[in-house]
């Protein structure tokens, strides 16, 4: 029956581990964080366009958060217009990478 | 002179940086609505894809909730709540949750 167990968590885990893309971190800092850096890598830095704020802190989010913002931004349900053009082109890949490298999942 | 020119700029820019909302109301509020899914102060959040919000800037907090009450951000779940909620509301969250500490921060 004990052998049994560990089968049966990973035939329970295995749909879970397939719905959410497995990111790379390394991928997203060889050629894909360049885009970002710019705005959200430099210590208190505010949007100019269309209003004025700080642009969110990324690094230590949950990587689900950050990938499902992408997503809402490639969709239009969000309407930030500098993040809706950086989000259009991305990929379900480069959106999993990036959240590899920035995210951290809170305990 | 210039001494008394420093002290009013130390004040106006320590003012202009201070968060215009009331973070004890905005803890209050945030046990009632916002706990249950992000955590008393934003750092727990129960499922994968919801964000911390501790120590996130309060001016993008204030942002963001302004944005799913105008429909500006469509996620179901945020508009219902986020529609009941005041400007004075969100700025006392905001006050609440960026005064809290977390792993956010910037990062190249």
């Amino acid at each position: 029956m004990l052998r049994l167990l560990p089968a049966a968590v990973l035939a329970l885990a295995a749909p879970l581990a397939l719905a959410q893309q497995k990111g790379d971190p390394d991928a997203a800092h060889r050629n894909k964080i360049a885009m970002c850096i710019g705005c959200h890598g430099i210590p208190g830095y505010k949007t100019a366009f269309p209003s004025v704020y700080h642009v969110p802190k990324i690094a230590g989010q949950q990587p689900g958060y950050i990938v499902n913002a992408l997503k809402a931004y490639k969709a239009g349900e969000r309407s930030h217009p500098s993040m809706r053009g950086i989000a259009a082109s991305l990929s379900d890949q480069d959106m999993a990478d990036l959240a590899a490298y920035y995210g951290v999942p809170a305990k | 002179m210039k001494r008394i020119l420093f002290v009013v700029l130390a004040l106006s820019l320590s003012f202009s940086a201070q968060a215009r909302g009331n973070a004890e109301s905005g803890k209050a509020k945030a046990a009632q609505v916002c706990a249950a899914c992000h955590g008393p102060d934003g750092n727990k959040p129960s499922a994968p894809d919801q964000p911390v919000l501790a120590g996130q800037y309060y001016d993008y907090l204030v942002r963001a909730l302004s944005d799913y009450k105008a429909g500006h951000r469509n996620n179901p779940i945020m508009k219902g709540f986020a529609a009941q909620l005041s400007k004075q509301d969100i700025e006392d969250l905001a006050a609440w949750f960026s005064s809290q500490k977390s792993s956010l921060h910037d990062q190249r």
